[in-house]
C-alpha cells in the first residue's frame, strides 16, 4: 500500500474513508469503559437492601444507545428505583464499590450523555407518579422519573397544563431540568428548570433532601442546569396553569438576519405568548407566533404584524418560485422545499388536533412532527446559544456550516427569558454575557437517506462548536462525546471550580461520569 | 402461515429510539420496565438479543395496537409481535397459561355461504346472549339485510393472536362463508386487518363504527357519557377513525378513553392474556386510569368484554353500545 506524504500541520484526505478528516482536528471525547471491578459486591449489597438489580442481556441492551445513536455502551446492570429511598441506596452502595452510575430518563440525548460505558443504569422513568395537584398555589407535585406527556394527561384530566417543556413527548421531568429545557414558549416564560418550585433531591452521597429557593438553596442551584452532576432529582414541584389551546400564526422569510431580528423584536416587545424559528435550510424560514388567548392574537395583529417583514405562505411561494426559476440548477433543492412543505405542514393542521382553528395539545403536534420528519435512528443537532447582540451572526456562520456539509438541514432557533442571573446558569446552555433574554439555535441536517462517517459528523459538529468558541457563546449540548468543548468554552477556573465542587459532593466520582468531568 | 401483520411498514431496525410507542402501552403502564416497551426490545433486538430472552416481555404484549399508530418510524409493531410469537412457538416447550387451550382445533362454525348483505361476526362473547345478536341485527338493518354470522372466525382471531399456525384450508374455509356480503362487522378488532387483506372488496367496520351509524343511537349518546372505544379495531384503522370519533366527540359532547395522542386508552380485556385474568394482565388497572379524574354518569362500551372491567372498577352505569336497540331510556 502507498501511504500519501503528510505535510506538517496538514490533515489529507483519507485514503479509506475520504471524508473521515475533512475539517479540524477531531475533539470528540470517548468515554472510558468501566471494566466491573467490584460489580458483584455491590449488586449483593444492593440485593440485601432489598433493591433489585437487572442484569439480563434484554434489560441491559434496552439502553444501548441515546437519541442520537451514535455512542453505544451496555451497563452492567440495570436498576428501575420505586422510591427515593431506592436510589440512596444505589449512590451509597455506588460511593462504597466505586460502581459508575448513570441515570436516565427519555434517553433524548444525543451526545451519550445517558448511555453508560459499563457500571450502573439507573432507569427513572420507573418513578412516574403524579404525587399532588395543588390548584390554590398552582402547583404539581411528581416523580421526576414521568414523562412530560404523561404528567399533562394527568393534569389535563383536571384542566390543567405544565408551564413549559420540550416539544418531545419521551423527555422526562429530571432529566430536563437538570439541562434546562426549552419551549417555544421560553421567551416569556424562561426554561423548564425555571418552573421547579422545590426539589427532592438524592445526593451523589446517598442523602435524601428537600431543595427550594429558600431551603438548601445552594444545592438546588446545582442540580438545576447541573447536567446530573449533583444529585438525582426524585421529585419535583411545578408551576402549572389552566390548560388553553393555542392560535397558531406563520411568517415566511428568505433571509435568516430578517427573520431573527422579527422574532427579538416580539421577545423584546412581548408580543406574542410563543416564539420561534424553524427552517428548510436557509432558503424558507418560518417564523411562528401563537397565542393563548383571542385577546393577544388581536393585539398582535393590530400592533406589530405589520412591523414584520415576514409574507405569508402564498405570497412566499410565489417570491421563492421566482427564485428557482432564475436558477434552474437548485431544482432538486425546490423540489426538496415543495415535498418538505406538502408533507409537514397538514401535520400542524391534523383536524383531531384541532379545535376552532386553535391548536390543542400542542406538545403531541410539535413531537410527531420532530420525530417523524427530523428524527432517525443517527441525529446530530449541535446548537450555540448566545446573547441576543451576538445571536444574529453566529446563526449566520452556523448556517454557512450547514450549507458546507450538508444539501439538507434545518435550523431551529427560540428565545430564552432568563430569571436575572441566577447561580445556575453557571456553566450551563444560558449564555455568561445574556441579559434578560438568551438565544437559543440548533443546526440538525437531514441524515435520512445518506450514510455519513462518524467523523464527518464530528468535523460538522466541531466546526458549529468553533463558533461558540470563537465568539464566546454557550451550548446546550456540551455534555457527552463534546466535553472537550467545556474548557474550551468556560474556561479553566470556572471549569475548576465546579469540578471541585463535584468532588466534594461525588468523592467517588460515580454519578453520571464522563457527561461533563 | 397466514400473513396478518402490514409489509408495507418496517421492521424493529428502524426503530430511532424516540419512545414514543411506550406512552399509550399498558403494558409499560404496569411493568414500568423499558424492557417491556416496544422501544426497549427493538434496541435490544438492534443490539443482537435473541427472541427467546425477550419471551417475557413479547408475551406481555396485549396486542391493543396503540404503538403502531403513533410509531414516526412505520414500524410493523404488532406484525412483529405476533411473529416473534410465532418464533417462541416454534421453540418452546411450555405455552403461556393464557394461550387458547387446544392448538390449532377449529371452533363451533358451518361452512355455510351467508347470503345477508351485513354479517356481523359478533364473537363468543356477545355470540351467547340472543337478545344482544337480535338488538345488533336490528339496529343494522333488520334481518332483511343482516344476520350473524356462524363462523365468524374466532379461533383464527386467537391463533393469530398467540402466533399459532392456521391451516390455510381453514381461512378458505372462514372466507368462503363471507363472500355474499358487502359488509363485514366484526366486534373484534384483531381480526379488522387480515379481514381486509383476504377480502379487499368487503367493506369492514367495527360494532362501534356499523352501530354508531344509527342516528337513534347517536342521539342517545349525551356529554356526561364516557365513550370506551375498542382499541384493537380502532388503531387498524386510525388515520380514518381518529376522525370518525373526533366527530362523534364534537357531535355528541360526549368524552372517549381517547389519549392526547389520540390513541384509545385499552383495558386489553379482550386480550387472551385479559380474558385469562383481567388483574394480572392489568385491565382493572387500565379502566381505572380511563377513570381518572373523570365522573361520567354512563358508561358506553363498544367492547363487550369491557363491560365486566368497569363493573369492577366503578359503580358508574357500564352498558354496551347494542343496549340502545334493546332498551328504549336506558
Amino acid at each position: 500500500m502507498i501511504f500519501p506524504e503528510i505535510e506538517p500541520g496538514d490533515i489529507p484526505p483519507d485514503p479509506v474513508a475520504p471524508d473521515s478528516l475533512l475539517g479540524v482536528t477531531r475533539l470528540q471525547t470517548n468515554p472510558s469503559l468501566w471494566l466491573g471491578g467490584r460489580w458483584k459486591e455491590f449488586v449483593a449489597e444492593l440485593r440485601s437492601s432489598g433493591v433489585t438489580v437487572h442484569e439480563g442481556l434484554a434489560d441491559r441492551s434496552a439502553f444501548v444507545s441515546d437519541a442520537g445513536g451514535l455512542a453505544h455502551g451496555m451497563p452492567h446492570g440495570t436498576v428501575r428505583p420505586s422510591s427515593a429511598s431506592d436510589v440512596s441506596k444505589v449512590l451509597k452502595a455506588a460511593q462504597r464499590f466505586r460502581v459508575p452510575v448513570t441515570t436516565r430518563g427519555g434517553g433524548l440525548t444525543t451526545e451519550g450523555e445517558s448511555v453508560a460505558f459499563g457500571g450502573l443504569m439507573l432507569d427513572m422513568t420507573s418513578m412516574n407518579r403524579v404525587l399532588e395537584i395543588d390548584p390554590v398555589a398552582m402547583t404539581v407535585r411528581t416523580e421526576a422519573g414521568i414523562f412530560w406527556h404523561m404528567l399533562a394527561e394527568v393534569l389535563r384530566r383536571d384542566g390543567f397544563d405544565y408551564l413549559s417543556a420540550p416539544l418531545n413527548l419521551t423527555a422526562s421531568v429530571g432529566g430536563t431540568l437538570g439541562v434546562g429545557g426549552i419551549d417555544i414558549n421560553s421567551p416569556r416564560l424562561g426554561c423548564s428548570a425555571d418552573q421547579a418550585v422545590s426539589l427532592q433531591v438524592v445526593t451523589p452521597t446517598g442523602g435524601i433532601v428537600r431543595c427550594s429557593e429558600t431551603e438548601n438553596q445552594e444545592l438546588m442551584e446545582r442540580v438545576l442546569f447541573g447536567y446530573g452532576q449533583f444529585g438525582v432529582i426524585t421529585e419535583a414541584t411545578l408551576k402549572i396553569r389552566r390548560f388553553t389551546p393555542i392560535i397558531m400564526q406563520y411568517y415566511y422569510y428568505s433571509s435568516l438576519r430578517t427573520a431573527i431580528e422579527d422574532m427579538q423584536l416580539i421577545n423584546r416587545e412581548d408580543a406574542a405568548d410563543y416564539s420561534g424559528i424553524l427552517t428548510m435550510m436557509d432558503r424558507a424560514i418560518n417564523l411562528l407566533v401563537a397565542f393563548d388567548s383571542d385577546e393577544r392574537a388581536t393585539e398582535f395583529k393590530r400592533r406589530w404584524a405589520g412591523k414584520l417583514r415576514g409574507h405569508g405562505e402564498f405570497a412566499f411561494g410565489l417570491r421563492l418560485a421566482g427564485y428557482y426559476l432564475l436558477r434552474p440548477w437548485k431544482f432538486r433543492e425546490a423540489v426538496y422545499i415543495v415535498g418538505r412543505r406538502l408533507t409537514l405542514f397538514p401535520e400542524f393542521q391534523r383536524s383531531e388536533f384541532m379545535r376552532g382553528g386553535k391548536i390543542v395539545d400542542r406538545t403531541v403536534v410539535f413531537s410527531r412532527a420532530v420525530w417523524k420528519f427530523w428524527g432517525g435512528r443517527k441525529m446530530v443537532i449541535p446548537d450555540i446559544a448566545a446573547k441576543e447582540e451576538k445571536f444574529v451572526e453566529a446563526v449566520e456562520r452556523g448556517n454557512a456550516v450547514c450549507r458546507k456539509y450538508f444539501r439538507y438541514y434545518t435550523l431551529y432557533c427560540v428565545g430564552i427569558k432568563l430569571k436575572w442571573r441566577l447561580p445556575r446558569y453557571e456553566m450551563s446552555c444560558i449564555p455568561s454575557d445574556a441579559e434578560g433574554m438568551g438565544y437559543g439555535c440548533e443546526f440538525e441536517p437531514m441524515l435520512r437517506d445518506t450514510e455519513f462517517s462518524r467523523d464527518y459528523l464530528q468535523s460538522f459538529k466541531n466546526e458549529i462548536y468553533d463558533i461558540g468558541v470563537d465568539m464566546g457563546l454557550s451550548y446546550y449540548r456540551f455534555g457527552g462525546m463534546m466535553k472537550g468543548y467545556i474548557r474550551r468554552v468556560f474556561g479553566d477556573e470556572l471549569v475548576d471550580r465546579h469540578l471541585a465542587m463535584k468532588k466534594k459532593a461525588d468523592p467517588a466520582m460515580i454519578l453520571n461520569p464522563d457527561v461533563i468531568f | 402461515m397466514i400473513n396478518d401483520d402490514n409489509k408495507d411498514l418496517k421492521g424493529y431496525e428502524a426503530c430511532s429510539g424516540c419512545g414514543v410507542c411506550l406512552l399509550p402501552c399498558p403494558v409499560w403502564r404496569r411493568t414500568q420496565s423499558m424492557t417491556f416497551s416496544r422501544k426497549g426490545r427493538a434496541k435490544a433486538m438492534q443490539w443482537g438479543t435473541p427472541v427467546e430472552e425477550l419471551a417475557p416481555y413479547i408475551d406481555s404484549c396485549l396486542l391493543c395496537g396503540a404503538c403502531e399508530p403513533v410509531c414516526p418510524e412505520d414500524i410493523s409493531l404488532l406484525g412483529i409481535n405476533i411473529r416473534q410469537r410465532r418464533l417462541l412457538n416454534l421453540s418452546r416447550m411450555k405455552q403461556p397459561a393464557w394461550y387458547p387451550n387446544e392448538l390449532g382445533t377449529t371452533y363451533d362454525y358451518s361452512p355455510e355461504i351467508m347470503s345477508a348483505k351485513t354479517l356481523l361476526l359478533a364473537g363468543r362473547p356477545i355470540k351467547q346472549h340472543a337478545d344482544i345478536c337480535n338488538a345488533m341485527i336490528r339496529l343494522l338493518g333488520g334481518s332483511g339485510s343482516a344476520t350473524v354470522a356462524t363462523d365468524d372466525g374466532a379461533d383464527i382471531s386467537d391463533a393469530l393472536e398467540a402466533g399459532l399456525f392456521v391451516q390455510s384450508e381453514r381461512i378458505l374455509q372462514f372466507v368462503a362463508g363471507l363472500a355474499k356480503a358487502d359488509t363485514l362487522v366484526a366486534a373484534e378488532g384483531l381480526m379488522h386487518r387480515p379481514l381486509k387483506k383476504w377480502l379487499p372488496e368487503k367493506k369492514i367496520m367495527g360494532l362501534g363504527e356499523a352501530l354508531l351509524a344509527n342516528s337513534s343511537i347517536r342521539l342517545s349518546i349525551r356529554p356526561e357519557d364516557l365513550y370506551i372505544i375498542e382499541s384493537r379495531g380502532y388503531h387498524s384503522d386510525h388515520e380514518r377513525l381518529v376522525v370518525f370519533y373526533d366527530k362523534l366527540r364534537r357531535e355528541t359532547g360526549c368524552s372517549t378513553n381517547l389519549d392526547l395522542q389520540r390513541m384509545a386508552i385499552p383495558t386489553g380485556a379482550s386480550s387472551l392474556q385479559g380474558r385469562h385474568d383481567l388483574e394480572s394482565a392489568g385491565c382493572l388497572m387500565q379502566a381505572r386510569w380511563i377513570l381518572h379524574g373523570r365522573k361520567p354518569k354512563r358508561i358506553i362500551v363498544e367492547d363487550f368484554a369491557d363491560i365486566e372491567v368497569f363493573r369492577l372498577v366503578t359503580d358508574t352505569p357500564v352498558i354496551h353500545l347494542s343496549m340502545f336497540g334493546i332498551e328504549d331510556d336506558i
